[in-house]
C-alpha cells in the first residue's frame, strides 16, 4: 500500500494538483457535490425505508432513480478523492482519519450493494419492518461515518 | 466604510472571540456545516431532478415537494446557523473575501429562485403529476437551482483559501 501511495504521489496527476493553486480547492468542491448527491441519495432511500418519507409511493420506484444518483455520485466522489489522494498521498497513508474513512467506505460500499440492495430491492411485502429500519439504520451510521471521517481528516 | 467596522466590531465580540479561538466548537460547527450538505443539498438536487424531468418522473411532483420540504427546511435552517457562526468567528476576514462575495450573490439567486418558484409552478402541478414532462417554469426553476447551489458550493469551498483574499 505504501508502494501504491508514493506511485500516486509521484504520478503527473499529483504532481500537477500539488503544483496547482487552484486545482486542489476545484476538486474538493467537485467532491463535495459529490456528496450532496451521495448523501441525498442514501438519505431518500433510507428515509423511505424507515417509513418517515413518501411512504406512498412504491420503494421501487424511489429507489431505481435513487441508485442511479447514488452510483454518479459515486464516480464523481471516487475519481475526485483519487485526485485529493494523488496529491498528497504519502501524507495520506499516516492520517488515521484517512484509515478510518476507507475503512468505512469499504463496509459501507459492501453492505450498500449485498445486503441493503437486497432488503430494497425484494417484495415490500416479503421483507419484515425491522429488517428494513435495521438496514436502513446501517446503512447511515457507515455512511456518516464516511462523511465524518472525510471532514476529519483536514484537522489531523 | 460602515460594513467593515460592523464586521470589526463583532470580531472585538466575546461570542467571536470564543468561537474563533476554541480548539472544538469552531471545527465541530464546520463539519455540521458541511455534512448537513447531505440532507439539505441532497435532497434539494433530488428535487430539481423531479422539476427538470431528469429523474424520479414516475413519482408524482407534488407529493416529493410536498414531502421533501420538511427535510429540506430544517436542513436549511442548520445550514444558515452553522454559516452564520462561521461567520461571525471571522467577519471581517470572510466579508472581504471573494469567494464569499460570490457566494452571498448566488445564495440570493438561489434563494429568489425558491421563493419565486412555488407562485409560478407550484400552484397547478395537478396536471403534471406524473409522467408528463413538467412544464417550462418547473424545467427552469429546477436548471436554476441547481446551476446556484452548485456555485454555492464551490465559492464556499473557496472561502477556506487565502489565496483568493485580496491583499489589504
Amino acid at each position: 500500500v505504501w508502494t501504491f501511495a508514493e506511485w500516486c504521489q509521484q504520478s503527473a496527476i499529483g504532481e500537477a494538483v500539488r503544483h496547482s493553486l487552484w486545482a486542489f480547492p476545484l476538486v474538493e468542491s467537485v467532491h463535495l457535490l459529490g456528496l450532496a448527491l451521495v448523501g441525498g441519495a442514501v438519505l431518500l432511500v433510507n428515509l423511505r425505508l424507515l417509513g418517515w418519507i413518501l411512504a406512498g409511493v412504491p420503494l421501487a420506484d424511489l429507489a431505481r432513480d435513487a441508485e442511479r444518483a447514488l452510483i454518479g455520485g459515486l464516480v464523481i466522489m471516487l475519481a475526485s478523492g483519487f485526485v485529493l489522494f494523488s496529491s498528497e498521498a504519502e501524507k495520506m497513508y499516516g492520517n488515521s482519519a484517512f484509515r478510518t474513512k476507507m475503512l468505512c467506505l469499504a463496509a459501507a460500499l459492501l453492505f450498500t450493494f449485498t445486503i441493503h440492495w437486497r432488503v430494497v430491492h425484494s417484495d415490500e411485502q416479503r421483507v419484515s419492518g425491522v429488517t428494513r429500519r435495521l438496514a436502513a439504520a446501517i446503512s447511515l451510521l457507515l455512511w456518516s461515518g464516511v462523511g465524518i471521517s472525510g471532514r476529519a481528516i483536514g484537522f489531523f | 466604510m460602515t460594513l467593515l467596522h460592523a464586521c470589526d466590531w463583532l470580531a472585538a465580540t466575546r461570542w467571536s472571540t470564543s468561537l474563533r479561538e476554541s480548539t472544538y466548537a469552531y471545527p465541530a460547527v464546520e463539519s455540521v456545516h458541511v455534512l448537513t450538505l447531505c440532507l439539505f443539498l441532497g435532497l434539494t438536487i433530488a428535487m430539481d431532478l423531479r422539476l427538470t424531468g431528469v429523474a424520479f418522473r414516475r413519482l408524482p411532483a407534488r407529493e416529493m415537494v410536498a414531502r421533501l420540504q420538511p427535510w429540506i427546511r430544517p436542513g436549511f435552517a442548520v445550514m444558515a446557523l452553522t454559516g452564520s457562526l462561521l461567520f461571525l468567528a471571522n467577519p471581517t476576514t470572510t466579508i472581504t473575501h471573494r469567494a464569499f462575495q460570490v457566494k452571498l450573490v448566488l445564495l440570493t439567486i438561489a434563494g429568489l429562485n425558491a421563493a419565486i418558484f412555488p407562485r409560478g409552478v407550484y400552484r397547478s402541478p395537478a396536471h403534471w403529476a406524473t409522467a408528463a414532462g413538467p412544464p417550462l417554469a418547473a424545467r427552469i426553476a429546477g436548471g436554476v437551482s441547481l446551476a446556484a447551489w452548485t456555485g454555492v458550493v464551490a465559492a464556499g469551498r473557496l472561502i477556506a483559501y487565502e489565496f483568493l483574499r485580496p491583499v489589504s
